[in-house]
């Protein structure tokens, strides 16, 4: 496989996850539910591949996110002040991304 | 996918949606009358908290921190404000807050805020049960 279809079978996967995760939980208020959700714990477990892509969706659309881009990179940029604030952690951890090369600006 | 489609006991007559969709709170946040975060141990929640306890005993922890206290049932009662807090498997999943008319309004998740006649009306599904009410003086 070249690195072209590697790229556009883990976009592949993930784009599948992503919308089973989002139809389980739309409903759901308790993050801890929300990502226990099996397929949001197998996006977890691509690993930093699939960090761009968590990326990009979070520049599309804030959503929670943040529990499995903490649990893949071990960091939290997010500050005390903008905690629960579910745009401002969107837009922290999108300028995370553009900082280390991970997001086109 | 509609609301009833999500909730098993939710009918076109026992409920009515009273908000666009948003991702800003959640229904935690909605019932503390707070419109702007999302309510998560240990990222944004009113008393210290471990972030990996979603335990029914820290949401009412919490709603004891804003002057609520147990109480037996929803039955509405003047010059009270009342909370239904559900759970499934040991795990916090909602928290409905009681209207003067002894309606309830929720926050469901990302979606809407919707306005239920009965507590048991979003019960059955990833919901869970009632486990606990809650009420403060008004």
């Amino acid at each position: 496989m070249s690195s072209t279809q590697a790229a556009e079978s883990i976009h592949e996967r993930f784009r599948e996850l992503r919308d089973d995760w989002k139809s389980k939980t739309r409903h759901l208020s308790n993050t801890a539910q929300i990502a226990l959700v099996f397929s949001y714990q197998k996006i977890i477990g691509m690993g930093p591949d699939v960090v761009p892509l968590i990326l990009s969706e979070l520049e599309k659309e804030p959503d929670h996110w943040f529990w499995a881009l903490e649990a893949i990179t071990d960091e939290n940029p997010v500050s005390e002040s903008d905690a629960g604030d579910v745009e401002a952690s969107a837009r922290v951890w999108v300028q995370w991304g553009r900082d280390r090369g991970l997001l086109a600006e | 996918m509609n609301l009833t489609d999500l909730f098993p006991n939710l009918t076109g007559e026992n409920h009515e949606v009273t908000s666009p969709r948003t991702v800003r709170y959640n229904c935690i946040a909605w019932a503390a009358c707070n419109t702007e975060r999302w309510w998560q141990p240990g990222v944004f929640w009113p008393v210290d908290s471990s972030r990996d306890d979603h335990g029914i005993g820290n949401v009412v922890e919490a709603f004891r921190s804003l002057g609520y206290e147990e109480c037996d049932d929803g039955v509405r009662e003047e010059g009270f404000e009342k909370l239904a807090l559900y759970g499934s498997t040991m795990m916090y999943t909602h928290a409905a807050r009681q209207l003067p008319d002894g309606k309830w309004t929720s926050k469901l998740g990302q979606l809407e805020d919707i306005t239920h006649t009965t507590t048991e009306a979003i019960e059955g599904g990833d919901y869970g049960e009632v486990v606990q009410y809650m009420k403060r003086p008004l």
